[in-house]
């Protein structure tokens, strides 16, 4: 028989929603299925997805009231007579932001209505090439079938189950944004752009904060764009400086309860080969994200996923093994895990399904911003990726350490706000990358991702006149080369 | 046990009536005042309360529906109404589940299915 829907999205996240919201205005038959399965400490959320509900939008706002903590620091200087120290309630700031990422939820709810796209809040699996089984947390079952199928299901973050009471005791960026009461004294064991962001608003709020890690930071967030070699120690100096404590060459043990419910924490410091432990209140695993894969029944229908990552194998058109089945944002394999680049994806993908569009999604020069302290913006190629691509003999890398302007009066350390930009050599000298550390790094980068995208040159950026007094501006005057070995602290006006 | 309506005039009444039943599902309308003849000066608030009313068995049981008139439509425009102020409401008609974000405004209040969905959702 016929297939009841055009179109059917399996998660309403960034991606999914995109997708189907865009579909619709095709005048499409589409559904959403949408499903949040509880964490191991039981939080679940609404309509949205991992952005709305357990990333960029909690995790913004929270970086948001840390700095403004530093802020009402920094206001004394200025003649602001605010009594010192300053205090933070965790639960008035909870309530507020889990409040707005309701509202979130509602809106997605009240768009899909009037966009007449079905909604089932329920958690789908393959039973067929067109049909999907939905289950709803009571258990009632309904089938859906349809012409086309979008997997967007995204990822978890994952626990590391080999380490004893990992799983018990601990929680994740899943659990930290709808905890309504203060997390504490906070151990975030491993590094990844999560656990520094979370690290540093934890902070930066007042609370006693410690970065566990192993290796480098910041790994497997990006591998193309984020400097993980200099920017990456230069983000987590800053955090130190003002106040994370950083346990290095150090992996947990175990983790056991104690009778005050604080967590004893056990590690191994592989430099020292010694065993050390400490109690906290809170345990918050940051060691990357796992797919939501494996109850989609893939295998039944044939969509192939990559072994090792367990992530969904896409084409250019986000096109599964199967055909009329595709994928897209943080479970598929190769892709960038972003909020903006599954909702262009899903909107192209619309369109080409359903419009008479052939243009695929570009994931090339995708910028991209850590929400650390101090913030990392980036966009292009990191330096070590470039000089891999083209060889360190036919790049030219720019640098400079800067001080923001109201770092000045405030009596604010500027040891780390730095920014690199790495050109080809050779002829037009394009752009390939631009690094930046510091205050609003997003909204410094935004703009020049454009450039990047229209082939900015080398010339063409020392053209480009600077605003003044900005930290952005810098950017428009780099003119010292590593290469150079010359000091590129900047001096002033 | 079904559900109940209060109607109230203005903010004060709102606020005590609806913290006279705090721990019950609390739906609110609010709708310009009506003159002699029972007509709002509302016109939007005129098309919505019908569609409102059709849709009012689906709230769930113990529910209470307060029908609050805001005020004249000078008193409504004045940016510091308390309504505007307090309840953060951005125009009439607003239909909204109190304590929560859930709220639906102006011609979102004129679909059925909208109006259904804020009364049977969690």
């Amino acid at each position: 028989g016929k297939n009841e829907y055009d179109l059917l999205v399996i998660g309403g996240g960034s991606g999914g929603l995109a997708c189907a919201k865009e579909a619709a205005q095709f005048g499409r038959k589409v559904a959403v299925l949408d499903y949040v399965e509880p964490s191991p400490q039981g939080t679940k959320w609404g309509l949205g997805g991992t952005c709305v509900n357990v990333g960029c939008i909690p995790k913004k706002l929270m970086h948001q009231a840390a700095l403004l903590g530093s802020a009402l620091k920094d206001a004394q200087h200025y003649g602001w007579n605010i009594a010192q120290p300053v205090h933070h309630t965790w639960s008035v700031m909870a309530q507020a932001v889990q409040n707005y990422v309701k509202s979130l939820n509602w809106g997605h709810r009240v768009q899909l209505q009037d966009k007449k796209v079905k909604y089932f809040n329920m958690k789908g699996s393959f039973s067929g090439l067109h049909t999907v089984r939905g289950l709803t947390k009571a258990g009632k079952e309904t089938i859906v079938t349809a012409e086309n199928i979008v997997i967007a299901t995204g990822g978890r973050p994952k626990y590391p189950t080999h380490i004893a009471g990992a799983l018990e005791y601990g929680i994740t960026s899943d659990d930290l944004f709808w905890l309504k009461e203060s997390p504490g004294k906070t151990l975030t064991p491993f590094v990844f752009n999560v656990s520094l962001e979370c690290a540093g608003f934890l902070t930066g709020i007042g609370l006693d904060t410690t970065v566990m890690m192993r290796s480098i930071p910041l790994r497997g967030f990006d591998q193309v764009s984020v400097d993980y070699q200099q920017m990456a120690s230069l983000v987590t100096e800053h955090m130190e400086s003002y106040g994370t404590k950083f346990l290095k060459g150090c992996s947990p043990t175990k983790v056991e309860k104690l009778e005050s419910n604080r967590l004893q924490v056990t590690w191994k410091n592989t430099d020292l080969g010694t065993e050390e432990t400490d109690s906290f209140d809170t345990v918050m695993w940051a060691v990357g994200r796992t797919p939501d894969s494996k109850t989609l029944n893939l295998d039944a229908v044939g969509v192939k996923t990559n072994s090792e990552t367990g992530k969904i194998i896409v084409d250019a058109s986000e096109a599964t093994s199967v055909p009329h089945i595709y994928a897209i944002g943080d479970i598929t394999e190769g892709r960038p895990e972003l909020t903006p680049t599954a909702i262009a994806a899903g909107k192209l993908l619309a369109q080409r399904l359903f419009g008479k569009s052939s243009e695929l999604m570009d994931y090339d020069n995708v910028p991209t911003t850590v929400f650390t302290p101090l913030e990392y913006g980036c966009v292009g190629l990191s330096e070590e990726a470039a000089a891999q691509l083209y060889g360190s003999d036919n790049i030219e890398v720019y640098h400079a350490y800067y001080k923001p302007l109201e770092f000045t009066v405030a009596e604010r350390d500027a040891t780390q706000c730095y920014m690199k930009m790495v050109c080809l050599r050779e002829r037009e000298q394009r752009i390939l990358g631009l690094h930046f550390i510091g205050p609003n790094a997003g909204e410094v980068i935004q703009g020049f991702a454009l450039g990047i995208k229209c082939g900015a040159t080398y010339p063409q950026l020392m053209k480009t006149v600077g605003i003044h007094p900005t930290c952005a501006e810098e950017i428009t005057k780099l003119h010292i080369t590593k290469r150079s070995g010359l000091d590129a602290t900047v001096t002033g006006c | 046990m079904g559900w109940e309506e209060k109607q109230v005039h203005g903010y004060s009444e709102f606020v005590r009536t609806a913290q006279s039943y705090h721990g019950r599902p609390i739906f609110a309308l609010f709708c310009g005042d009506k003159d002699a003849e029972g007509r709002s000066w509302c016109p939007d608030c005129v098309t919505a309360e019908p569609v409102v009313r059709k849709e009012l068995h689906n709230m769930p049981d113990g529910s209470v529906f307060i029908y609050c008139l805001v005020g004249d439509r000078a008193y409504w425009k004045d940016p510091n109404n308390e309504f505007r102020k307090n309840l953060k409401l951005t125009g009439v008609p607003t239909l909204l589940k109190y304590g929560t974000p859930q709220k639906l405004v102006e011609e979102e209040c004129f679909k059925a299915e909208l109006v259904r969905m804020l009364f049977t959702e969690d």
